[in-house]
């Protein structure tokens, strides 16, 4: 217990200083953060949409003020207004993003774990021989390999030359959102080709880790009674090796969530996939502050969550951590 | 008992029928050859053990002559290119041809030229900032360590936060901030967020070192504290310092060719990933033009590929048990040939 | 109350660690007998290979380890050319093993209890899990241990309560031999004391053979009957445990006595022998202690001495002096 509430206090101190990182940032940029705004759209705002920029970054009061104004409002979900898609609050746009954003690197993020996991185990276990030989450098390989080009390629492949699948969007324009077969179908027809582009490019880690870990434990004297025991390969290789090696993979796959999501950028710009990451570039775009230091914040929150259930999970795993 | 040194006139396999061979121990001669067991290459008797195993590690070796290919390439060719990177060089969209060796942009730019010329700054953010990141980590991951108390609570700390902080993400913050994010600006934000990875692996390593026999005669002989920081403990982290570097180095190219896909980069500078945001602005494969998007691409890939062999070659150094040696194969066929079966590995 | 009949007979014994680049003979090719009923030792200092001749004895050889060569026999059946099904009859239920560090023999994330029956049901599946449970409370009350314990994990235990709990998973299918690798070093000296009596009574009460291998010689003497002393992967001699201090024939040996105080001091200590063992990788020719031996001869230096029973001591021995 005592290890779940330190590891919340350290995500509480995590989330500030990410608040702060985002209230600073414009603010140690040279002139009047709104200012600086303001002039870089030229003229193209109306008086209401410069009037939230300003509000947006409260410049009245003293710096101590400014950021407690802003904190408040971060506690009460309120990223202001945004200016492209004038007048929607910022947070509703962001949260419409992030569902979807959520379904690509949520099956994505599955898969790659359970695929890289489960190579890594064979790799492992089988150290020297073929598979491990060819796949164990291929796969990292692949980690290697800019997301940007593998999905391009599905797409020219398959989208534009084969058209087995849809040029864009997360969903068919005809069909309404419900918990219908038909409409779950039709999502996971259009998220398959951004899935599979996520999922290339990030299973190998899941396997060079899983697959490292496992040949240090192999050395581990409790792996070697195991042996000596006679229990079947199956039960040691999985109760007795995998079983340990599985908890440091499971930190890890918190930490990476947070780059998993960056990797979506690209996914969903090439997929014209309706997720934070299209969002966020279309907010680079046409320079929506509020929205590209609303999406920071949201990642982080994200990436603290995956953490917080990672060491929940970590805790119902491990029995050496339920001591305290 | 047989002297193990003396020399063996024929092979053991010949000399003896099958239910002898089994039990017969063979010389230590007839084993280095029946498993092929070749003497350490002479030549590296002078290098210290660590960098000896490198320089005989295949893996990376072929990354290591990979990369090098590729930083002269991209250091040599543009001189020999009559085209200016940035300037229309011929028609658009040409296809390659004895004029344009990967043909042409649609703006006409030469793509042989772009890549080289762009390679020298994909190359130089990258090694940049993972070069910078590892040397943070490595100051940041031994003071921690090292010092421990108080010193280590606050440094850890700053290092857990770094490592749950999005990096693109805040990334895209500055840059969108800054006018137009040149390369120099992304190589920076990229340095400093990504050296947690190095920072903690450098901490524990530290830690475990901190307590080791030859750390702590130095500390009862009266040494100074950054004389042991620097004579005893940093020559065990190099080879950690270079693990962190290869790994930042890496996911700096990728995320200055993620950035600039996106559109977030300078557009006027030439380097890979902005070579990709045009290709993917202009339609390049929707039109057939394949030689605007690969030649950038596979820049990308191979620079990777050689920076993940080096890794590899790297971990098998820091952990011997990693190196899956072929030797397995022949250990099991010598098992076999005496009726043994291959069971514990 | 050990017989005179060989449980386990090796012969010619070969052990290589293969390198990259090099092989190192760890074990050349020693011979001996653990008798039935017998508590048989393995002396020497670290990197002698009295390990990796316990390891190859299970069949636990692993990378970069290789038995090269002969035989280990059990009634006659070679250990070492057991297919799957043999070997797995083999383990555990003639053969079973205590590491020396109990700390890292139990699997901190599963509870010990399915530690000891996943071997119950893996050889009796006719016991059932009921059946397997019962076993492992009647093993913990052997060991003392309260059986509601059982569910616990190892970080839950002590240090001896662990290697207890290993000498319990050790008895579980009553072995006819019993390894022990250094099963008392990372236990402090009272704690010692406990595990060995404990040992003892059951050895008594059982009836099976241990093969001991131990830094400590004093504690080795007590406990066995036959002690092989090993040098740089070779026996120098094999000797009634009550000979060893008294009527040492090896040089070495007697080095090893003499380095070892009476009575007090718990550890043997080695620096009473000057020199380090030779580089296994590359031997001298000879006899592998003689750059270290006070009487060493010219004849030495030359031929490496075989090991030889000496019937008015009852001892072997492999040296030069003693023709």
């Amino acid at each position: 217990m005592l290890y779940i509430l330190r590891r919340v206090a350290f995500y509480l101190a995590a989330f500030f200083v990410a608040v702060t990182l985002n209230f600073f940032i414009p603010r140690i940029m040279p002139g009047d953060p709104s200012a600086r705004i303001i002039a870089s759209f030229q003229g193209r705002l109306n008086e209401a949409q410069i009037e939230a920029i300003r509000a947006s970054y409260g410049t009245t009061g003293s710096m101590w003020e400014q950021y407690l104004g802003y904190v408040g409002q971060v506690l009460r979900m309120d990223f202001g207004i945004s200016t492209v898609q004038f007048p929607e609050p910022t947070s509703s746009l962001l949260f419409y993003g992030a569902t979807w954003t959520l379904v690509l690197v949520g099956i994505a993020i599955t898969f790659a774990f359970l695929i890289g996991t489960m190579m890594g185990i064979h790799a492992a276990w089988n150290r020297g021989g073929f598979f491990d030989s060819v796949f164990t450098p291929i796969n990292v390989m692949l980690n290697a390999f800019t997301p940007a080009v593998v999905a391009l390629l599905l797409f020219y492949a398959f989208s534009l030359q084969l058209q087995w699948f849809p040029l864009g969007r997360a969903h068919s324009t005809g069909l309404s959102p419900s918990l219908s077969f038909e409409f779950i179908g039709n999502v996971l027809y259009h998220a398959t080709l951004p899935v599979l582009s996520i999922l290339i490019v990030s299973f190998g880690g899941w396997h060079l880790g899983m697959r490292n870990v496992m040949i240090n434990l192999l050395n581990e004297d409790f792996v070697i009674l195991a042996r000596a025991k006679g229990l079947s390969d199956r039960r040691v290789r999985y109760r007795y090796v995998a079983r340990n090696a599985i908890l440091p993979q499971i930190t890890s796959l918190a930490l990476s969530v947070g780059f998993l999501l960056g990797g979506a950028l690209v996914t969903e710009q090439v997929f014209n996939y309706p997720g934070l990451g299209k969002f966020t570039v279309t907010a680079i775009e046409s320079r929506d502050y509020s929205f590209i230091q609303a999406q920071l914040l949201l990642l982080t929150m994200s990436v603290l969550v995956a953490n917080f259930l990672s060491d929940i999970a970590n805790v119902v795993l491990d029995p050496r951590l339920r001591k305290g | 008992m047989a002297d193990i040194t003396q020399t063996a006139s024929s092979s053991l396999l010949d000399r003896l029928d099958d239910a002898a061979l089994a039990s017969a121990a063979p010389t230590h001669i007839e084993l280095m050859r029946e498993l092929r067991i070749k003497q350490k290459p002479g030549w590296t008797s002078r290098l210290s053990p660590s960098v000896a195993a490198f320089v005989t590690n295949k893996k990376g070796m072929a990354g290591v002559i990979i990369l090098l290919a590729m930083i002269l390439f991209s250091i040599l060719a543009p001189m020999f290119s009559e085209y200016n990177p940035h300037r229309r060089a011929g028609k658009p969209h040409v296809a390659p041809s004895y004029e344009h060796v990967l043909g042409t942009t649609r703006m006409g730019k030469d793509v042989y030229t772009q890549v080289a010329y762009g390679g020298r700054i994909s190359l130089a953010v990258g090694f940049g900032a993972g070069i910078a990141a590892a040397a943070i980590g490595l100051a940041i991951g031994i003071s921690a360590g090292y010092f421990g108390g108080r010193v280590d609570d606050i440094l850890t700390f700053f290092v857990n936060v770094v490592l749950v902080l999005p990096g693109l993400p805040l990334i895209i913050v500055i840059a969108s901030l800054v006018d137009s994010a040149g390369p120099l600006v992304i190589g920076i934000v990229l340095a400093l967020t990504g050296w947690g990875w190095p920072a903690r692996t450098i901490r524990t390593q530290t830690l475990s070192l901190r307590t080791r026999e030859f750390v702590l005669s130095a500390e009862l002989m009266g040494e100074k504290k950054w004389r042991i920081i620097f004579k005893e403990i940093f020559p065990n982290m190099l080879s950690f310092f270079m693990g962190g570097l290869v790994l930042g180095t890496i996911s700096a190219i990728l995320a200055e060719a993620a950035l600039s896909f996106i559109g977030l980069g300078d557009p006027n500078a030439v380097t890979w990933g902005t070579m990709l945001y045009w290709a993917q602005n202009n339609m390049a494969l929707q039109t057939g033009a394949w030689w605007e998007i690969w030649p950038p691409a596979v820049a990308i890939m191979l620079t990777g590929a050689a920076l993940v062999m080096i890794n590899f070659a790297v971990d098998e150094i820091t952990n011997p048990q990693l190196k899956a040696s072929r030797g397995i194969r022949r250990i099991k066929r010598f098992l076999r040939r005496r009726g043994r079966s291959a069971d514990v590995f | 109350m050990s017989s005179d009949r060989a449980l386990l007979e090796v012969r010619n014994l070969t052990v290589d660690y293969v390198g990259e680049h090099s092989i190192a003979r760890a074990v050349n090719g020693i011979d001996f007998d653990i008798r039935e009923g017998e508590a048989f030792g393995l002396a020497g200092e670290s990197g002698c290979g009295k390990s990796t001749v316990a390891f190859a004895l299970a069949r636990l050889t692993r990378l970069p380890g290789l038995v090269s060569g002969g035989e280990v026999r059990l009634n006659g059946e070679n250990v070492l050319k057991f297919d799957k099904a043999r070997l797995k009859a083999y383990r555990w239920n003639e053969v079973s093993f205590v590491f020396q560090s109990a700390m890292n023999a139990l699997n901190p994330v599963i509870p010990v209890a399915e530690q000891i029956t996943d071997v119950i049901e893996t050889h009796n599946p006719s016991l059932g899990a009921d059946g397997a449970r019962a076993r492992a409370e009647e093993l913990f009350e052997l060991v003392g241990i309260p059986p509601s314990r059982l569910d616990d994990f190892s970080h839950q235990f002590s240090g001896g309560m662990r290697q207890r709990i290993c000498i319990a998973i050790a008895l579980a299918l009553n072995p006819r031999l019993i390894i022990m690798d250094e099963p008392t070093t990372a236990l402090d000296v009272v704690v010692q004391r406990d595990i060995i009596e404990q040992i003892v009574d059951l050895k008594a009460k059982l009836g099976f053979s241990v093969l001991f291998i131990t830094h400590d010689l004093g504690l080795m003497i007590e406990f066995c009957d036959r002690i092989g002393i090993m040098y740089s992967g070779e026996l120098v001699e094999v000797a009634p445990s009550e000979a060893i201090l008294t009527n040492a024939l090896h040089p070495y040996t007697r080095a090893l006595g003499n380095s070892f105080p009476p009575l007090t001091g718990p550890r043997l200590r080695m620096e009473g022998i000057p020199g380090s063992p030779p580089d296994l990788r590359s031997l001298p020719q000879g006899c592998r202690f003689a750059p270290r031996c006070p009487h060493a001869m010219d004849i030495c230096r030359v031929e490496n001495p075989e090991l030889r029973l000496y019937p008015e001591h009852r001892s072997q021995a492999a040296c030069h002096l003693l023709n």
